[in-house]
């Protein structure tokens, strides 16, 4: 080959990987909804003339509780309104969602929509004015309005600034779950104090029965366990109030939670192998194979109770633990858990406003609403979703439910986003015998400083 | 000048395509991570300089110290067991050991399969209410031995790295069985002719032969277990607390579940920094302890 020939030759091999490294790095309009999304197009006529495309991402998909109830919903929606907008569903299991929509924040690539968790979770997104204020959506909505919800529900969503950034959606309530049948077969009463619950737990270990299905894996369902003790106590309920603004999680109240735990753990209350068992599903599935007498768990895993349990649970106070000062049969956690954020920039597009808020009209309709009660969902906004029809086991906790005072988590009032995180992990470590409790509360404070 | 510059202008145009790759997907991305290690951000607010405060922090945080141990612990347990166990089985199928072909397939299987597939497989097994393990240990008449593997803080690291040093042997095994069978028979036959017995002949003429072979190996292994994240994420999410977690998981924790963008970018650069800084003491040895050898041959 001449030496001109290779010149030639290597100037093209040149501009084809230049050329196939400029295709690849440049995105694709039509596909990528989100890119539109950041950049106000004043030129673009109004969503009425042509096909909005828009996406919505939510961890309802395959194997979540609501999946079932979700999907035909908004198959429903999409398809009514297949002419004015192309909705692209994003759906992931619950910790890799969390990852993803961080991910999506940080390449300025958010959903036109999507449901996600308030408090530090959100703070990120709220202090980038990445989210909608809203009280605009409710000033243009004209199917929902702020009164169709309960005013407190929207305490999850109100940032440091007062302002309000989500919708709520789902409300939720802590339950205690104990077997009667496996109580009735070693003729035990349920307990009612900490010494009842040593005894009760001795003779369940005895008999080969794990005493409470509590474990810890990621934090859960420990942490909401830890928070269900913590309110017994006096003063708890003020400081998970002031916990935003006091950044003081190592309270006297948090360090007695922590040696409560580390005694239960002594007494073989809960499985031996906390990381495998740990988590909501495994947990839960402990208690439904009737493996353990007890657990505590949320109405989101009530799809997975099958109905010969239901019939057989039980809900009960928690057992008042050792110096408790609040009776726990007048207390219950209950609080806003979950709900949707809309993306500012997509909502004050003049070529997507319109598209977007019908997408939010959907989300926060009663029809979805009353549709994933059927998973035991408890609905944040007031609608009359017939108790008659809903699973046995959540009439039995709205029963239980009545005239309690409902109380918040850790979960909602965690100040930041790796303090919740920090909690979670050092939870596991705690139910490990890894970290002692003063150890575990100073770990957690650590974060806050 | 011209001539020089004409001579160079056809090799450099060959190896601009590559050199663009190397720079725009791994160079400039360093040089951004470094950029961002000496911020405080979120990823989605404005970066704010804070110099190297995020090294300081790191260096303060009792977690990323024993995720960096537990990163040396894998690395040195890596070494030993998939290149010690990868040459020794290399040389046993060389030797045309019955049913090598079958075996050499067997011992690869595991490479090909997805690390997430061989995590899911494993959190299974360890289960001990019922898993594969605790089972087997209890037929067999060892009891005592049952634990909760991912629950016990003294078994949950060695139970995470298990998987993937086990899995990488065959890897190993691969690359060894093609260095031997690149060294000359009659080398070995003229080391057996002169008395040399199989120990002698395989320490001092079959290794030596391949010893570039097991530089790369070294190099291929070394690299792999200070950028491991798969088993262990799979397995245990790096937890208890960061007890199973590598140097990969604590950065990706740091990045994507806390969104500490700064930090993850700091953890980067350490282990980049780490990274180079073992393979070039690896190298510097290779080459030191070659010319001596060459000047003991000579």
């Amino acid at each position: 080959m001449s030496k001109l020939s290779k010149i030639v030759l290597a100037f093209i091999m040149v501009a084809v990987l230049c050329f196939c490294s400029v295709a690849c790095v440049s995105s694709k309009d039509s596909s990528s909804s989100s890119d539109a999304s950041q950049s106000t197009d004043k030129s673009a006529s109004p969503a009425s003339q042509r096909k909005v495309s828009l996406s919505l991402a939510t961890n309802w998909g395959e194997g979540d509780s609501k999946f079932a109830y979700f999907q035909p919903k908004f198959e429903e929606f999409a398809n009514a309104n297949a002419d004015s907008m192309e909705i692209q569903l994003i759906t992931y299991s619950t910790e890799d969602y969390k990852t993803k929509i961080r991910t999506q924040t940080a390449s300025g690539d958010l959903p036109d929509a999507f449901t996600f968790w308030g408090g530090p979770l959100m703070k990120n997104m709220v202090d980038a004015g990445l989210l909608l204020d809203v009280d605009e959506y409710f000033k243009d909505s004209t199917t929902v309005k702020k009164d169709d919800f309960d005013p407190s529900s929207f305490g999850y969503y109100t940032a440091a600034d007062g302002k309000v950034y989500g919708i709520p959606i789902e409300s939720t309530r802590g339950v205690f779950l104990v077997n009667t049948e496996i109580f009735k077969k070693y003729n035990l009463q349920f307990p009612t104090t900490y010494d009842d619950l040593k005894n009760v737990s001795k003779v369940l270990n005895e008999n080969g029965i794990i005493p409470i299905a509590m474990a810890s894996n990621g934090g859960q369902p420990a942490e909401f366990f830890f928070s269900e003790i913590y309110v017994q106590f006096s003063g708890a309920e003020e400081e998970l109030d002031k916990l935003p603004s006091s950044k003081k999680f190592n309270t006297q109240n948090a360090l007695k939670v922590a040696q409560i735990i580390e005694d239960m753990i002594a007494n073989n209350m809960f499985p031996e192998d906390t990381v495998a068992n740990g988590g909501w599903g495994p947990c839960l599935q402990l208690y439904t194979d009737q493996k353990a007498a007890m657990t505590y768990t949320y109405p989101w895993m009530f799809e997975f109770i099958p109905e010969n349990i239901q019939e057989i649970s039980e809900i009960i106070p928690l057992p008042k633990m050792p110096g408790a000062d609040i009776e726990p049969s007048t207390i219950m956690t209950g609080f806003t858990i979950y709900g949707f954020l809309i993306n500012k920039a997509s909502y004050t597009d003049p070529v997507k406003h319109d598209a977007v808020l019908k997408l939010c009209d959907f989300l926060a309709s009663d029809d979805l609403s009353l549709s994933l009660t059927n998973s035991g969902m408890v609905p944040a906004k007031k609608i009359d979703y017939g108790m008659s029809k809903q699973k046995l086991i959540y009439q039995k906790m709205m029963k239980y439910a009545e005239g309690k005072k409902l109380v918040q988590v850790h979960y909602t009032k965690m100040p930041t986003q790796d303090s919740l995180n920090m909690l979670d992990t050092s939870l596991d470590e705690l139910f490990i015998k890894a970290l002692s409790p003063q150890e575990f509360v100073d770990k957690v404070q650590a974060t806050l400083e | 000048m011209n001539k020089k510059i004409s001579k160079y202008i056809i090799p450099l145009l060959f190896i601009a395509p590559v050199f663009l790759i190397y720079t725009i997907f791994l160079i400039v991305p360093l040089i951004i991570t470094a950029y961002y290690s000496l911020n405080e951000w979120n990823g989605v607010s404005e970066e704010i300089f804070i110099g190297f405060m995020n090294y300081k922090k790191l260096f303060a945080n009792s977690d990323y110290w024993i995720t960096f141990f537990n990163t040396m612990q894998l690395t040195a347990i890596s070494l030993i067991i998939q290149i010690g166990f990868g040459l020794l089985i290399a040389y046993l199928l060389y030797n045309k050991t019955k049913g090598a072909r079958f075996f050499r397939t067997v011992y690869f299987l595991p490479v090909v399969i997805a690390p997430v597939a061989i995590g899911l497989m494993f959190s299974l097994f360890y289960n001990s209410e019922i898993g594969f393990f605790n089972k087997i240990l209890s037929a067999i008449g060892l009891k005592m031995l049952q634990t909760s593997w991912l629950s016990n803080p003294r078994t949950v690291l060695y139970a995470v790295m298990a998987p993937q040093v086990w899995q990488y042997i065959g890897l190993y095994v691969t690359i060894f069985l093609g260095a031997l069978q690149t060294v000359p028979t009659e080398l070995i036959e003229s080391a057996q002719i002169d008395g040399a017995g199989k120990a002698r002949t395989f320490f001092q003429v079959i290794l030596s032969q391949i010893r570039g072979f097991i530089n790369i190996c070294v190099i291929l292994c070394l690299t792999g277990s200070l950028k491991s994240f798969d088993h262990s994420w799979i397995i245990t999410n790096g937890g208890p607390g960061v007890r199973s977690a590598y140097l990969g998981v604590f950065m990706y924790k740091m990045t994507f579940i806390n969104s500490d963008f700064g930090m993850g970018s700091t953890i980067t650069i350490t282990i980049v920094a780490i990274s180079l800084l073992i393979t070039a003491l690896f190298n510097n040895f290779s080459v030191t302890e070659e010319r001596g050898r060459r000047g003991i041959n000579a």
